[in-house]
């Protein structure tokens, strides 16, 4: 029965929202924006909500496990800190908050993302051989892109450059249209299961 | 222990070979590619007061590429007089957004509120964007300052898309598609986006199929943009940096590759 409940929701919003995507009325935009502003908000406090407990739950098993326990101890105070941070001193300019974004946060995203620069010089000598004909291909696009992205104008001849243009602007552009032509037939194609009825996997599993 | 010795030379090296480059001063000409100039020619020709929404669409892990992006942009469109209202997808964005607008906007001795608002953060990006295209102020009823939306001067005229001359989405991740998706194809706003190098072969597509209607990234694009509007930043410094490490995984290709033919040539004579 409550599956059945679920199913009912479902088609009923599904079809609700995929006809006021297309409608003008001003009724239709009316309530377009009530679901958009206040409902949508409103689920994704909840999931946030939820993700948060859960993380704490799950962090929280792991440091009585002793698994990982340091490094699960700073998570948890990370988590902890920055709301009550922003709680009681606020997140605008020169707040503490602020200065743990610009000075603990964002160097250390910056220093991993920068890490994968090392992995990527590391890897390709190790690994981008030239073992077969297409491997080979791939090699010579992955120069010609490098070559592309650099300043060396002045020092390599405008052929490469061209040609890392045509590259990108061709089989790449090619490859590029028909994954996302893919993704958006098989979005389409789930959604309607689902609106439908027809996939019920997301109920939990069939009985 | 062979194997983990060469790796760290290969890390010792890029590492070495950046920070050397970092120290010199090497004045290296970049040629401005069409899609760069595309940008710059949709910005340009923009008339003085035309209200511009800027997007902080990406996370702080990608300031080091967003950042010389943005500024490039922002210092060419305060320096045309557009009135820009700020907004980030990304919860990371909104700060860093906020910083960059202000920055900028001091550079020109331009005020808030009167040149530039900031609307800041708003979660669920899809519907954000959906809800901007009903009404602003119902989505932002107040600015990132907490000041009401009806308060500003400049937003009095602004009340959807209808009233915005473009959305420049500066993004890291795929956003971008959203405001294409959403915003370009439910309300015919022109999308014109600033994006990190790695991101720019997914919008490709919708740049030829004119959905996008133009877009510029990368450390090299920030570097033409900043050739274009004549201001130097921290584009150029760090291209210069990433045309040595380039080169550097090049030689890298390379040699691994002279060591497999070689093995390999090796083997098959032992054999």
């Amino acid at each position: 029965m409550n599956r059945r409940i679920a199913q009912i929701v479902c088609f009923a919003f599904g079809a609700l929202l995929f006809a006021l995507y297309f409608s003008q009325h001003p009724a239709a935009r009316k309530l377009n924006a009530t679901v958009m502003i206040d409902y949508w908000q409103i689920i994704f406090a909840i999931t946030l909500l939820v993700g948060v407990l859960g993380f704490v739950r799950m962090t929280w098993g792991s440091i009585r496990k002793g698994d990982d326990r340091p490094y699960r101890i700073v998570s948890l105070i990370g988590l902890g800190s920055m709301p009550v941070l922003a709680i009681i001193w606020g997140i605008r300019g020169d707040s503490p908050f602020m200065w743990m974004f610009e000075y603990v946060l964002v160097p250390m995203q910056s220093t991993v993302f920068a890490l994968l620069a090392f992995f990527v010089a590391s890897a390709s000598f190790r690994g981008f051989r030239a073992r077969s004909a297409p491997a080979a291909v791939l090699l010579a696009a992955a120069i010609l892109t490098l070559l592309s992205r650099s300043s060396l104008e002045g020092i390599v001849p405008q052929f490469f450059t061209e040609a890392a243009d045509w590259v990108r602007g061709n089989p790449s552009m090619a490859a590029r249209r028909a994954i996302l032509i893919g993704i958006g037939l098989g979005s389409l194609t789930t959604s309607l299961r689902v609106i439908l009825g027809i996939e019920r996997t997301w109920l939990g599993g069939e009985k | 222990m062979k194997q983990i010795e060469s790796r760290h030379w290969i890390f010792g090296g890029l590492f070495v070979i950046v920070i050397i480059t970092m120290v010199l001063n090497i004045n290296l000409e970049v040629r401005v590619t069409p899609e760069t100039d595309r940008f710059y020619a949709c910005l340009d020709s923009l008339p003085a007061g035309a209200t511009v929404i800027v997007s902080f669409d990406h996370e702080a892990s990608s300031l080091p590429e967003i950042r010389p992006l943005a500024l490039a942009v922002l210092r060419h469109a305060f320096s045309r007089d557009l009135k820009l209202v700020g907004t980030a997808l990304l919860a990371e964005g909104t700060a860093v957004g906020y910083r960059l607008m202000t920055q900028t906007a001091d550079e020109y001795g331009k005020t808030y509120g009167e040149d530039y608002v900031y609307l800041g953060f708003k979660p669920q990006y899809i519907a954000a964007i959906l809800s901007m295209g009903e009404s602003i102020p119902d989505t932002y009823p107040e600015d990132y300052l907490g000041q009401p939306y009806r308060d500003y001067e400049m937003l009095v005229d602004v009340e959807n898309y209808d009233d915005i001359a473009a959305v420049i989405s500066i993004a890291d991740g795929s956003l971008t598609t959203h405001w294409i998706e959403y915003g370009a194809s439910r309300y015919n706003i022109r999308i014109v986006a600033a994006v990190t190098a790695a991101m720019m072969t997914t919008y490709d597509p919708y740049l030829a199929s004119g959905q996008l209607y133009a877009m510029f990234g990368g450390l090299r694009g920030a570097t033409e943009y900043e050739q274009l509007i004549g201001i130097g930043g921290s584009g150029k410094r760090g291209m210069l940096a990433q045309s040595a490490a380039h080169v550097y995984v090049m030689v890298l290709i390379i040699a691994g590759n002279i060591i497999y033919f070689r093995t390999r040539r090796r083997k098959g004579s032992a054999s």
